[in-house]
């Protein structure tokens, strides 16, 4: 009976956020404009009482998160997930439902509680980012594909309500089609999983992973089966080779609806990664050469799951940027850069505990709040009620939009790695994890890439900045609501303001995952900062030692 | 109990010091923290004047926060002195870098925390920076009025925010622990220097004369970051406690020495030529002059000058690692004082004729070090900081007063003129200091080089050093002539003036009625009576008396406590500046008491440190009787000799090049200048045609065509997306099949 109010007292910031999701639902059907105008505003509120609650029902000493894989997920990343929410949603307010809502004020249209979408929105909004919020602390298989698709399912429907064009509702639809294939895919991988390790619970399997490893390796079922999951969960990362949707759903979808899609089903992805991946086991990043001649990690992800997250992140981050180029779309350009970012991020996957996960972690953060900032620019702004889209819309935004063409210059300067901004920390820290973890040629294809990505990335700094504006660029005007706006200034700021809070960023990205790698080997987890200043530390006593035996 | 037990420490520093004949050990003393402050008060003056500046501040603000800091800069020194006496002690402020990488026996590792090295050389330094600092910027504040907002000005604040800026990075320089943060410093005063020089950036003249600044400062720059690369190479660590003890090693080891070990001591030279404005990198100096006066006196002639003699000091010991770097130094430097002097000889401009001096001054500072009297060269640059800085700062006045006016043959009688007294007399008392005048204190500071050049043996392989001593000589005539020649001009003679060209307009007019009163009554000859030449008021005057008192004071310490054996001696024999000095005080004392033996050097068959006093007073007082034969006496006489050497085509080439700066600048413009620009605009055609045309399209157009390769499957169809996918995946699960099939390893 303790156990399970201990269980559902972790699921207070889930559970607040339900009841959100029916508040907004009930509110968004008021006739009263008032009341509807609220139902964003009681989103945020909910968002950031969940924020609230997480600390208070995640203690970070595990204890009420005993027997999950990774215990400390929850009390940490969830934070940072709903603060990039509320970034989101700021970035929605008065822009889903605006021609609608117009309609209704005009007295166009009578008020119809069957036409009026708002607390539907607003509901599934909130909904996705609970699915999210259960992925940080999935215990088993089932809960694990229960939190991805409550994460999914109300983003087709987000991405079908966010337009009243026809455009949407094909994006909507192509996207409900691959998902859900995608899932078939996954589930398949799931059942796979099931079967070679008899088990669903996540550290259960982990053991009895470990035990095979030590008998003999990794069943091939399980490969296969793990194989499949990846794949499976490529599409939530939008990941080679199940990228192709990406640029035609982001397209299809609103701006703000699409900065959620790169990020929220992005965010699951990767931590449903991090969880199946953790039931093998990065442990040991040192690598031995075996008879054949072939790498293997000791006890780590059998070598062609490996093989396969590498061909992944490959072609994930070369077609990414690559497909960038080519666009006149500001919106598709952002689309294949998502797809480019989740390549990225597989570095620090494959490098895995504690810096590599700690490092996509950071990223996820980074990437929601400069990705946000970016789509806030396009979101902000219109032309005769129809957001901008092309890269003519941005050239000499200046002259007009001084501060919207500074936040799309930080953005995409953070988007590219520039220096001191946010996307450059979080860059290197993945390039540090993946060169410790002996993956210097992946390092290398993302620093080439990372090149490549600034041919297009310049484009959107220096367009806005120094170019003239365009006979198109001069109808440009403020979106009606001031939100969208307001929200791509606190992303900018936070562009630049955040690296200043880099280490307890890093840090507590590190505790994130910190309960995994003490479980992985109790002494000194390998590849922490601690370890490092441990070894150095009896480097250097070594060296006294030797220095007083030579002096004696 | 601290200062106690410093001083045991130091004590037995000192004891192993004679044994070893190395630098001291340096003592770490944590609870000396509070010297930080030293370098925070003028980074956080700094920050207020810009914020005087954002904020529009009318009013004299930014001047008072900036004397207030830097006489609490002072004050700290002070302090500081009373604490540490001779040290070294390390002051660790905060972890700066601290890197290590490699393992086991590869292991390198890079320090350099923002940490104090204080010893006796960093508190000389320090004692002559900070209170001149708080003088001169006092002075400033009445000298900078003129831009004040109230009257239409703009760069109050930016001035003094330079100013402070300029005092922090000097310190940064001078109270390094390591060569890293010496570097910050080295590249802090450059920048200070920059933007004071070029502040009045309308005039294109200041902005070119700050680019040459920087661009010359530069190149000698690129030695000094290359030197610290190498040392940092070859002994592994920028700290000067570690540093110092791995080249007192190295010293004593005939085995170190690869090219790369014996070319940090040029390396390190180059650096400090041109901070310093030594030869061949002198040129920016006399530009300079574009800035406001005060940055005149303060940055490019006391204080930021100095700091390539410091350099040089400082790193003493990393000088002895190639027989040829000290007889390098000093003949660069002789050769740049006899040259500086000749030009400043020839110039009409009262302000470049200094800049001259200064440069024509730092050569001898660098001739000191050469000759193995780190002493001499420090005393003088002590004395020279003090009297150079009256100097400027009455030339300053001047041209503050006439609007501008700096020509030597417009301005005339100024002592006799009401309200310039003050200005004329210090002027004076600096001219006697420069020009060496018995019983000034740059009398001393300069003897005390030109003996040693004839005393030090000179190495094998280089110009001889009595050849160099009787130069440097001939040179302190050439000095006492220019140097007078200035102040008999100006200052002597009948009352005659024109206004220079910068007429301030009426706004300075109420400000300086004091400057009016009589002047009616003066013969002047004045355009049309329209100019009223304003004198100094309370700020400069007491300023430039507080300079002038200095100045006469700083021979003191050439005497006291001990004679032969001052302060100034005690403490650069305590510092790193007296490594490979062999037992320099000793010395001193020796041939004070005559006790030298027949193989020592002699001049003119006495002693050189006795016979230099009556040898250097002959040349001084027969260039100030030239300088008062053709400029006070009988002035037509000068104009006739200069006519007669241009009229005889033997000698013509003489006035001429002297006038001409030597055609230095041309001769740079033609060799350096000239064929860079060639080069710059070759490559720049190259960038357009080849790098950009070629390589960055031709590569930009290689992802495109992959991107085009790929947009079919992008068709937008729903069918044809998961068609793609379900292909991919199954593409990637039969590859793992077929490698399972071939056996390989999974």
């Amino acid at each position: 009976m303790t156990d399970v109010v201990a269980k559902l007292q972790t699921l207070v910031p889930e559970v607040t956020l339900l009841v959100g999701a029916v508040l907004a639902a009930l509110l968004g059907l008021s006739r009263r404009k008032q009341v509807r105008d609220a139902v964003p505003w009681v989103t945020i509120a909910t968002l950031l009482a969940a924020m609230v609650a997480v600390p208070f029902f995640n203690q970070l000493d595990g204890t009420t998160a005993a027997g999950l894989l990774m215990p400390m997920l929850g009390g940490t990343f969830k934070l940072g997930i709903l603060a990039v929410a509320v970034l989101l949603c700021l970035l929605t307010v008065g822009l889903v439902d605006r021609r609608l809502e117009q309609a209704f004020a005009t007295g166009r249209a009578p008020f119809d509680a069957m036409r009026t979408i708002r607390g539907e929105f607003y509901a599934f909004f909130l909904l996705s980012i609970t699915g999210l919020s259960l992925v940080c602390s999935a215990r088993d298989l089932v809960w694990l594909f229960l939190a991805l698709e409550l994460t999914s399912l109300p983003t087709y429907i987000m991405v079908a309500l966010s337009r009243g064009s026809r455009r949407a509702q094909e994006a909507a639809v192509k996207y409900f089609f691959l998902g859900a294939m995608a899932s078939a895919v996954f589930l398949y991988g799931f059942a796979l999983l099931y079967g070679a390790t008899g088990t669903l619970v996540l550290t259960d399997m982990r053991g009895t992973f470990a035990l095979q490893a030590s008998t003999g390796g990794v069943s091939n079922l399980a490969v296969i089966g793990m194989i499949l999951t990846v794949l499976g969960l490529c599409f939530k990362i939008a990941a080679a080779p199940m990228h192709f949707y990406a640029a035609d759903v982001y397209e299809g979808a609103a701006a703000p609806v699409t900065a959620f899609l790169a990020f929220v089903p992005k965010a699951a992805g990767m931590l449903a990664l991090m969880l199946l991946l953790g039931t093998m086991g990065w442990s040991g990043h040192s690598m031995i050469v075996d008879s054949i001649g072939f790498r293997q990690p000791i006890e780590g992800l059998p070598q062609p799951v490996v093989t396969v997250l590498w061909m992944i992140a490959t072609l994930t981050m070369t077609l990414g940027n690559v497909g960038a180029l080519l666009q006149r779309s500001v919106k598709r350009m952002l689309a294949y850069s998502s797809i480019a970012h989740s390549g990225y991020m597989l570095i620090g996957i494959i490098a895995g505990p504690t810096t590599g996960l700690a490092a996509v972690l950071f990223y996820l953060f980074a990437y929601g709040i400069m990705n946000t900032a970016a789509f806030a620019v396009l979101a902000g702004l219109e032309r005769r009620g129809e957001e901008i889209e092309s890269l003519d819309d941005l050239a000499g935004l200046r002259q007009r939009h001084p501060g919207m063409s500074v936040v799309m210059a930080l953005a995409a300067g953070s988007l590219m790695g520039l220096p001191p901004l946010l996307g450059f920390w979080g860059k290197l820290y993945l390039f540090i994890a993946g060169v410790q973890a002996g993956h210097v040629p992946l390092v290398v294809i993302a620093a080439v890439n990372s090149a490549i990505a600034a041919w297009y990335y310049l484009r959107l700094v220096g367009l806005p900045i120094l170019s003239r504006p365009s006979p198109q660029s001069e109808t440009i005007g403020n979106g009606l609501s001031v939100w969208p706006r307001v929200a791509g200034v606190l992303g900018a700021v936070g562009v630049i303001v955040l690296p200043l809070l880099l280490r307890p960023m890093f840090d507590t990205a590190a505790l994130a995952v910190s309960g995994y790698a003490k479980a992985d080997s109790p002494t000194a987890p390998a590849g922490t900062l601690a370890a490092k200043a441990l070894a150095s530390e009896s480097l250097a006593s070594e060296a006294l030692a030797s220095e007083q035996e030579s002096a004696d | 109990m601290t200062s106690l037990s410093l001083h045991a420490a130091s004590l037995a520093a000192m004891a192993s010091d004679q044994a070893s004949a190395a630098v001291p050990a340096a003592v770490a003393a944590p609870q000396l923290a509070w010297a930080g402050w030293i370098l925070w008060l003028p980074l956080l003056s700094t920050i207020a004047c810009c914020l005087c500046a954002a904020f529009r501040v009318r009013g004299k603000a930014p001047a008072v926060i900036t004397v207030a800091a830097l006489a609490g800069s002072f004050a700290l020194t002070l302090a500081l002195y009373g604490k540490v006496q001779h040290g070294p002690v390390r002051i660790h402020l905060f972890d700066w870098i601290d890197l290590s990488w490699g393992s086991g026996a590869g292991i390198n590792s890079l320090t350099a925390n923002f940490a104090l090295y204080i010893d006796s050389l960093t508190l000389i330094w320090m004692l002559f920076v900070t209170p001149l600092g708080t003088l001169i910027a006092l002075y400033a504040s009445e000298y900078m009025e003129g831009d004040l907002p109230a009257r239409g000005g703009r760069g109050y604040a930016r001035f003094f925010a330079g100013v402070s800026i300029f005092l922090f990075a000097m310190g940064s320089l001078v109270m390094a622990d390591n060569l890293v943060m010496l570097y910050l410093g080295w590249e802090g005063v450059g920048f200070a220097s920059y933007l004071l020089i070029g502040y009045y950036y309308t005039r294109p003249s200041a902005v070119y004369a700050a680019k040459k600044a920087f661009i010359m400062n530069r190149i000698g720059d690129l030695g000094l970051a290359a030197g610290i690369w190498l040392i940092w190479l070859n002994f592994g660590t920028v700290e000067y406690e570690g540093l110092f003890q791995a080249l007192a090693q190295a010293g004593s080891d005939e085995s170190v020495g690869g090219w790369s070990v014996k070319a940090i001591p040029f390396l390190l030279m180059l650096g400090a030529f041109g901070k310093s404005a030594q030869l061949p990198l002198y040129v920016w100096l006399p530009d300079a002059m574009e800035g406001p006066t005060p940055v005149s006196a303060l940055i490019h002639a006391a204080t930021m000058v100095t700091a390539g003699v410091y350099l040089v000091a400082r790193m003493y010991p990393a000088f002895l690692l190639h027989e040829l770097a000290l007889p390098t130094v000093a003949w660069v430097g002789g050769l740049t004082a006899l040259l500086a002097a000749t030009i400043g000889m020839a110039q009409y401009d009262i302000k470049r004729i200094m800049a001259y001096s200064t440069v024509s001054q730092l050569g001898y500072m660098f001739m000191g070090l050469g000759v193995m009297t780190s002493f001499g060269a420090v005393y003088h640059v002590f004395t020279h900081a003090f009297f150079k800085a009256v100097l400027f700062l009455t030339c300053g006045a001047i041209m503050h007063g006439f609007a501008g006016q700096l020509d030597l043959r417009k301005l005339s009688g100024l002592r006799r003129l009401p309200g310039w007294k003050i200005t004329a007399w210090t002027m004076f008392v600096g001219c006697l200091c420069l020009a060496g005048v018995p019983g000034s204190s740059g009398y001393f500071s300069k003897d005390a080089i030109l003996a040693q050049a004839f005393v030090t043996p000179t190495p094998d392989g280089a110009w001889s050093f009595r050849l160099l001593g009787w130069l440097a000589l001939f040179t302190a005539g050439l000095t006492a002539y220019y140097t007078f020649r200035v102040w008999f001009r100006v200052c002597a003679g009948p009352v005659h003036f024109e206004a220079g060209d910068e007429h301030h307009g009426a706004d300075h007019e109420p400000a300086h009625q004091a400057g009016h009163a009589g002047h009616d009554a003066h013969g002047g000859h004045d355009h049309g009576g329209d100019f009223h030449p304003h004198a100094p008021r309370l700020a400069i005057n007491f300023v430039l008396v507080a300079l002038a008192v200095g100045a006469v004071l700083a021979a003191i310490p050439y005497f006291w406590p001990a004679y032969g054996d001052g302060w100034i001696q005690q403490m650069v024999s305590h510092s790193s500046a007296a490594a490979g000095v062999p037992s320099h005080g000793a010395e001193g004392a020796a041939s004070a008491a005559g006790e030298h033996g027949g193989s020592h050097a002699t001049l003119l068959g006495f002693d050189p440190h006795t016979a230099m006093y009556v040898v250097s007073s002959v040349f001084g007082l027969v260039g100030i009787g030239f300088a008062a034969w053709l400029h006070l006496l009988n002035r037509k006489a000068a104009d006739a000799l200069r006519a007669r050497l241009l009229a005889n085509p033997l000698t013509r080439w003489l006035p001429t090049a002297m006038e001409n700066k030597w055609y230095v600048d041309e001769l740079y413009i033609a060799a350096i200048r000239k064929p860079l620009w060639f080069c710059g605009h070759l490559f720049a055609l190259f960038d357009r045609y080849i790098i950009d045309g070629v390589l960055v399209d031709g590569t930009a157009r290689l992802p495109k065509a992959l991107g085009r390769l790929f947009q079919p499957l992008q068709s937008g169809a729903l069918q044809g997306y998961a068609v793609t996918m379900a292909g991919g995946i199954g593409l990637i699960l039969a590859w793992v099949v077929w490698v399972w099939m071939r056996g390989m390893a999974l």
